[in-house]
């Protein structure tokens, strides 16, 4: 009869912890669903554009640099596909020099530009190349 | 001159373009230069009408056929030098102004649209390198669509036309600021018919008018030409620099070559 209340608050106590940890739990899921969920609203913000704009290269989404969709990007990526007009291709370093930024400025814009699906690169030797797919050169 | 491709744009039609464009290309040309002036307005297209003395026969291959991959620079332009002698060498490149050419470039995707700023920059490199061409002046459609933000990427520097009309003036307004910072393009503004009410002509005046107009625009204004009935009234097939040499507007445009010259 002595134990009856201890064991009580114990078993009371052990519930109360579950529950906390159970909170937590949940609390963790909502975090990744409101996540989940801007993501999809960004998607669905983008979605439009995308169609009107994609072509693929196997699974990833490529866009067309075209003049008008520069005009959506900072200047700082403009100025580079501005210069891959000209050059066709060219390594950071031939970029930075038509630029006249630095090599590291332009590595990192080119490549922002891949992720973006804009540009795409491919490696020579020792040298990595950016450039501007053309998925249908010419067709119409 | 180092070799340099200069576009001509305005924000609405009807501000002279066309007339700026021919004439500044024939201007260059008399001075010795070797110029290239490419109609790339290829929705209205008007070169093969203004040089019709000077092409012989049917025109083979038009500016379409080249961003479409079916002919070579070379091919693509006609030499009109040896019509209108005007010391330097002056090719053309004509926009095919069949309503199924107009149709067919209005249908255009935007991967072709990548491609053919693309082309443009080869077709720059060709004349430049390898025909001795000095000047290449691209005559645009007006406002904003493709051909003419192509033509404004690839050239060095854009002389961008307008009338003293406050819509003109809006449009070039909102243009300077959306299309040509936005590429970082030098930019020159031209301001063309001005009406001869204005009562502008002292000197003084259009000092007034300049600097009024840059502080508006916020880009250099290279010259204020006047209205001149004569060149409304000139033939479409006249070329004014090499039939009436002696024009005023003419002596104005002499002026904006000059200042076109020495910012380049």
């Amino acid at each position: 009869m002595v134990t009856e209340p201890k064991s009580s608050t114990l078993n009371t106590k052990f519930l109360l912890m579950k529950l906390v940890d159970e909170l937590k739990l949940v609390n963790q899921k909502l975090d990744s669903l409101i996540k989940l969920n801007g993501k999809i609203l960004k998607i669905q913000e983008e979605m439009p554009r995308l169609v009107s704009n994609k072509s693929y290269s196997g699974t990833e989404l490529k866009l067309e640099p075209d003049a008008m969709s520069l005009l959506s990007l900072p200047m700082s990526l403009r100025k580079t596909v501005m210069v891959l007009y000209k050059l066709e291709k060219a390594t950071a370093e031939d970029l930075a020099r038509e630029t006249k930024r630095l090599r590291a400025v332009e590595s990192a814009s080119a490549n922002q530009l891949v992720r973006m699906g804009y540009l795409s690169k491919k490696r020579e030797g020792r040298d990595v190349y950016f450039y501007i797919e053309s998925p249908m050169e010419i067709k119409k | 001159m180092k070799e340099k491709a200069i576009s001509i744009h305005s924000s609405r039609g009807g501000t002279g373009k066309t007339v700026i464009a021919t004439n500044l290309a024939a201007i260059f040309a008399s001075k010795g230069l070797n110029v290239a002036l490419l109609d790339l307005d290829f929705r209205a297209p008007s070169l093969a009408t203004v040089f019709s003395k000077g092409i012989k026969g049917p025109v083979r291959y038009w500016l379409n056929d080249f961003l479409n991959g079916r002919c070579t620079v070379e091919q693509a332009l006609v030499d009109v030098s040896e019509e209108y002698h005007l010391g330097g060498r002056l090719l053309i490149g004509l926009a095919n102004p069949a309503i199924d050419a107009i149709r067919n470039i209005i249908e255009k995707s935007r991967a072709w649209e990548v491609t053919a700023v693309k082309k443009l920059f080869s077709l720059l490199s060709s004349l430049f390198n390898d025909m001795n061409i000095n000047c290449c002046i691209f005559d645009t459609s007006p406002g904003v669509q493709y051909t003419s933000i192509n033509a404004v990427i690839s050239s060095d520097i854009s002389v961008v036309v307008t009338t003293l009309d406050s819509l003109d003036l809006k449009g070039v307004e909102n243009m300077l600021v959306e299309l040509y910072d936005a590429f970082a393009k030098k930019t020159v503004v031209l301001i063309n018919k001005v009406f001869p009410e204005t009562q502008i002509w002292s000197s003084e005046r259009q000092e007034d008018l300049v600097s009024q107009m840059e502080r508006v625009l916020k880009h250099p204004v290279i010259g204020v030409i006047p209205c001149y009935c004569g060149v409304l009234q000139a033939e479409r097939a006249s070329l004014l620099a090499v039939d009436k040499p002696f024009h005023p507007f003419l002596k104005k445009l002499e002026e904006v070559a000059e200042k076109l010259e020495r910012s380049i």
